[in-house]
C-alpha cells in the first residue's frame, strides 16, 4: 500500500498582488507557490491542481494515479476536477515565476479534439475551493491544505444602472431662479415707466435740455 | 440747468457704452455658438446617441440671439442719441423679447451639461458597444467611437475596465470573459494596433492595460461647450439687464 499523501501546511489563495483581473466570473488567478514541494518532489513529479466546488472539497479523493486524475468535463457530474499539470521544478526555489497561475484561462478547452486534463473557463460562480496535489509515477506524494472558498463574480444586468439624469444641479437652479427674477423685473419695470409716463404727461416735469421748452400759462383773470 | 445736463450727458454716455458692450458681446456669442454647431468633437456620435442634443438646440438659439443684441444695439446707440421715445420703446420691446430667449438658451444649455452623468455612458456602452446585430448605423458607430476613445486617451470604459466585469453586456454576450474580461482596445497597444502583453492585460498587470476610465475625456468636451453657451449667455443678459434699466429710466425721463 503507497504511503499516504504528506500534509504540507501550505495554503492556496489567490494571488495577493494588485491584479484587476485575478477573479473574474469564469477565471481566477492564484499565488504561486514557491518553495513548497522541495524536499518531497523528484525530477519527474508532477504537481497538480485540484479544484472542486466548496461543499464537495471534504468529498474530494486523491487519485492514484495519472489515469484516474477527473478530467475538466466531468466537473459538473463529479463536482471537482483536475488541472494545470506542470513539472514540480517550476515550483522550486530557484525557478524564476511569472506573475500568477490563472485557472480557467484556456477557452479552447471542451472543444472538439482537445486533451483533457485541460484549464477551462470555470461554469458557474462557486465558490470553489483548491488544493496543489504532487503526483509521482506510484500515486500523490505530497499535497497542500484547501484553500478557503473562492467565489467568482456575477455580474448585474445593465437594465438595473439608473441612467435617468441627475436632479438639477444646484447652480443651475440658483442660475434660472435669478434670471427669472432679472426678467420679472425688467417686464415691472416697463410698466412701471409707462404708467410714469403717463403721470409724468400730467405733471410736466422738465428735466433740463433735452426736453422741448414747456410753457407755464397761468389764467389771469380780468382785472 | 447745467447740472441735470451733465447727468444727462453722463446717462447718455453710460448708456452707449453699455449698449457696444452688447454688441460686442453679441458678436462674441454667435461665432462660439456656431463653433458649438458646426465643430462637432470626438464623443459626439455618443451624445447623439443619447438622444439628447439640447446643447445644439441652445447653440441654435445662441447664433440668432447674438446677431440680434448686435443689430439692437445699433438701434440703442441711435435711440439714446437722438433721444427718440418711439425709438427707445422699440428698442425696449426687442431687448426684452432677446432677453427671453437668451434665458431660455442659457438654461437649456445649462441643464444639458447637469444631464450627462456617467450612468447615462455606462448604459449606453454597455447595451450597445459590439452589438452582433447592429439594428442601425448608429451601434457601428457608437462601437467606432468607443474603441477609437479608449485607443486615443488610453483609457476603458466609462469609470474603468471593472465596467464590463461588474455588468453584463452586448459585449459579453459575444465574447468569453476568460478571454476578454474587457475589450483589447482597453490593453496597451503597440505601433501595430496588437496588445504589447495580452496575458498581462487580461490579468489586469498595471502597465499592460489602461486603468482609467474614458469619462473624463468624454465629458471634458462637452462641458467645454455647454459651459461656454450657458454661462456666457447668462453675462450677457446679467449686463443686459443693467442697460435697459437704465435705459427705461432715460426713456421715462424724456418728455414728448
Amino acid at each position: 500500500l503507497p504511503p499516504p499523501a504528506a500534509r504540507l501546511p501550505y495554503v492556496p489563495q489567490v494571488s495577493p498582488m494588485a491584479l484587476l483581473g485575478k477573479v473574474t466570473a469564469t477565471t481566477f488567478a492564484l499565488e504561486r507557490p514557491r518553495c513548497v514541494f522541495d524536499g518531497h518532489a523528484d525530477a519527474s513529479d508532477a504537481v497538480w491542481l485540484a479544484v472542486a466546488f466548496a461543499n464537495a472539497s471534504a468529498a474530494f479523493r486523491n487519485p492514484q494515479c495519472r489515469a484516474e486524475v477527473p478530467p475538466y468535463k466531468e466537473l459538473l457530474a463529479a463536482r471537482s476536477y483536475m488541472t494545470l499539470e506542470t513539472a514540480a521544478a517550476a515550483y522550486s526555489c530557484s525557478a524564476p515565476s511569472p506573475a500568477a497561475l490563472r485557472v480557467g484561462g484556456d477557452t479552447a478547452c471542451g472543444d472538439q479534439g482537445t486533451q483533457d486534463p485541460c484549464n477551462g473557463p470555470l461554469p458557474s460562480p462557486g465558490p470553489y475551493r483548491v488544493k496543489f496535489l504532487l503526483m509521482g509515477c506510484g500515486g500523490p506524494k505530497a499535497e497542500t491544505r484547501w484553500s478557503e472558498p473562492i467565489l467568482l463574480r456575477t455580474a448585474l444586468s445593465p437594465s438595473t444602472i439608473e441612467a435617468a439624469p441627475a436632479r438639477p444641479g444646484s447652480a443651475l437652479v440658483v442660475t434660472a431662479s435669478i434670471l427669472a427674477s432679472l426678467g420679472a423685473a425688467l417686464a415691472a419695470a416697463v410698466l412701471g415707466a409707462l404708467g410714469v409716463r403717463g403721470s409724468l404727461c400730467h405733471q410736466g416735469l422738465g428735466t433740463g435740455a433735452f426736453t422741448r421748452s414747456s410753457y407755464r400759462t397761468h389764467h389771469i383773470p380780468p382785472a | 440747468m447745467a447740472k441735470s445736463d451733465d447727468c444727462v450727458h453722463i446717462l447718455q454716455g453710460l448708456l452707449v457704452f453699455g449698449n457696444v458692450v452688447i454688441g460686442m458681446c453679441g458678436i462674441a456669442l454667435t461665432a462660439e455658438c456656431i463653433y458649438v454647431v458646426s465643430n462637432p468633437h470626438g464623443a459626439y456620435p455618443l451624445l447623439k446617441a443619447t438622444e439628447n442634443s439640447d446643447i445644439h438646440a441652445a447653440a441654435w438659439i445662441g447664433i440668432f440671439v447674438g446677431l440680434a443684441l448686435f443689430a439692437l444695439s445699433i438701434l440703442g446707440i441711435i435711440a439714446v442719441i437722438k433721444a427718440s421715445r418711439t425709438l427707445l420703446l422699440v428698442y425696449i420691446i426687442l431687448m426684452l423679447i432677446t432677453f427671453a430667449f437668451e434665458m431660455a438658451s442659457s438654461i437649456t444649455a445649462a441643464t444639458h451639461q447637469d444631464s450627462l452623468t456617467p450612468n447615462v455612458f455606462m448604459k449606453q456602452m454597455l447595451e450597445r458597444y459590439q452589438k452582433s446585430e447592429p439594428n442601425n448605423n448608429s451601434d457601428n458607430e457608437l462601437t467606432k467611437t468607443w474603441d477609437e476613445l479608449m485607443r486615443q486617451n488610453h483609457c476603458c470604459g466609462v469609470n474603468g475596465p471593472s465596467d464590463w466585469q461588474e455588468y453584463t453586456s452586448a459585449f459579453r454576450s459575444t465574447h468569453s470573459d476568460a478571454d476578454y474580461p474587457w475589450p483589447r482596445a482597453c490593453c496597451v497597444l503597440d505601433a501595430k494596433g496588437l496588445p504589447v502583453n495580452l496575458d498581462g492585460c487580461k490579468l489586469g498587470v498595471s502597465g499592460y492595460y489602461n486603468s482609467n476610465g474614458c469619462y473624463d475625456a468624454i465629458s471634458g468636451p462637452v462641458n467645454a461647450h455647454a459651459w461656454g453657451v450657458a454661462w456666457f449667455g447668462f453675462a450677457i443678459l446679467c449686463w443686459t439687464f443693467c442697460v435697459l434699466l437704465g435705459t427705461m429710466f432715460y426713456w421715462s425721463g424724456i418728455e414728448y
